[in-house]
């Protein structure tokens, strides 16, 4: 016989198949289940990474924007503040220059009044002389005798006083 | 690469065809046997027939073996082919499917599932190319009917035999023989479901094909010469039937042993019980550790 009947059952071959049917398992279960499963569990690992990274950078950039602004107002501040010193500054030295201006000039000006009255003095001085002279010279003549210089010099120099004041 | 696989994949079903031609010889008219059987392997009790429903079934583990390579041959994380899209949405659905039916403590079962349903839709479609389909033999079904029983009353044992043989005195004691013969009843009545509707298929197949030619032969055998020897009802009309009797009753009986093997499982498995006493074991031995700590620390 050939064939097997149409119902025939077989202890063993029902063991073989069992055991056919366990090997199939373990086929799907390594060669299916296991790579796609790693393969799925990779894939999240990575997106999962991908959105750490992301939200990590995100945090960082924050931080970066944040510290950026404050560094910006802190610059805009410090800014005013450098301006407002050199303006202070400024000012400073433009009034301790109008001040030395002042003096050197008002300096100048009492050097050239002293200068003035003191060629005056010399010009009244030298004019008397002149005149004392020119006039003792003049008397000389008109008298005809030698005026004793030191007799009559008290006369004469209140004269030109006189005159001086007039 | 990959397409080695896959011709490798297809190559078992041309084996099979080849071996069919070869060592099988072609029944003449009505003529409904078992397997053909190749060799018989003397063992005890009745010996081993390396049958064609053997051969046939090694075919598929192989074919589908294959396949697996081929599917999934260049996994990548990024960029991936339609073929990986293939394979995730399958592996995806059949975890989806045990995780519906069976909860997540079953997840493990998930390649089982998968291997049940494709070796037997496989087996089952393997009469779509003129081979005997593995399905249609008892043992063949039998042998995995009988695993899963296995898996069942593992399962209900997992909480101590006691537990185990109180559960046939549910609801009331004396109905304890009808319970024991219900549970027999599962993997038999699993077995004969599927053999029974894949053969009763390939029977009625082949009656309606024979019928066919009859009938032709009938209609048309007054025309003169080789015209009125056509077999023209023969055209089509078992095409239609193979539709049903091999796709459609093949993939579903996959479906129903797949379905039936879950939920057995899952239903006879005392799954709140279990949970309680893992709690509790696992309570009373983080009291004992706990206990020791402090009988250490007493004695430091």
């Amino acid at each position: 016989m050939n064939n097997l009947d149409i119902i025939s059952v077989n202890i063993w071959q029902i063991a073989l198949s069992l055991i056919n049917l366990v090997i199939l398992f373990l086929i799907l279960k390594k060669l299916l289940f296991k790579p796609v499963k790693k393969i799925i569990a990779e894939r999240e690992k990575e997106i999962m990474a991908e959105y750490d990274k992301a939200s990590a950078t995100n945090a960082e950039a924050e931080e970066l924007k944040a510290s950026w602004e404050e560094k910006m107002s802190g610059a805009q501040a410090r800014a005013d503040e450098i301006i407002q010193d050199a303006v202070d500054k400024a000012d400073r030295r433009n009034e301790v220059m109008l001040y030395e201006t002042r003096e050197k000039a008002e300096a100048i000006i009492k050097k050239a009044k002293a200068d003035a009255d003191r060629d005056l003095r010399d010009a009244q001085e030298s004019i008397r002389q002149e005149i004392i002279s020119v006039s003792t010279a003049l008397s000389e003549k008109i008298i005809g005798r030698e005026i004793n210089m030191d007799d009559h010099r008290d006369l004469i120099d209140s004269f030109i006083d006189n005159m001086g004041d007039e | 690469m990959s397409i080695v696989f896959l011709i490798l994949s297809v190559l078992p079903i041309i084996a099979g065809i080849l071996i069919k031609v070869l060592f099988v010889p072609a029944a003449d008219g009505i003529d409904i046997t078992g397997a053909h059987v190749f060799f018989t392997i003397d063992l005890p009790l009745g010996g081993l027939p390396i049958t064609e429903a053997q051969v046939n079934s090694w075919l598929v583990i192989l074919s589908i073996m294959f396949f697996c390579l081929f599917l999934t041959h260049g996994l990548k994380t990024k960029n991936i082919s339609n073929k990986q899209v293939i394979v995730e949405f399958l592996v995806e659905k059949v975890d989806g499917l045990i995780k519906a039916n069976m909860g997540e403590y079953f997840m493990g079962f998930a390649p089982f599932i998968a291997a049940i349903l494709s070796l037997s839709a496989l087996s089952s479609l393997m009469s779509l190319f003129g081979l005997f389909p593995p399905t249609s033999d008892i043992n063949i079904v039998g042998g995995w009917a009988i695993l899963v029983f296995i898996l069942i009353t593992y399962y209900k044992m997992k909480c101590g035999p006691l537990i185990y043989a109180k559960s046939f005195g549910d609801p009331v004691p004396f109905l304890a023989p009808l319970n024991i013969i219900s549970e027999v009843a599962t993997p038999i009545s699993m077995a004969f479901r599927h053999y029974g509707n894949v053969l009763s298929g390939s029977i009625i197949s082949m009656l309606i094909a024979v019928a066919l030619a009859n009938l032709s032969n009938l209609v048309f055998g007054w025309i003169p010469g080789f015209v009125g020897d056509i077999p023209f009802f023969r055209m089509g009309i078992p095409a239609v039937l193979s539709i049903y009797f091999d796709l459609f009753s093949g993939c579903l009986q996959a479906f129903i042993f797949a379905m039936l093997t879950m939920l057995y499982v899952a239903g006879g498995f005392p799954q709140d019980e279990y949970m309680r006493r893992k709690a509790a074991r696992k309570a009373a031995r983080e009291k004992a550790s706990a206990e020791s700590v402090a009988a250490d620390a007493a004695e430091a």
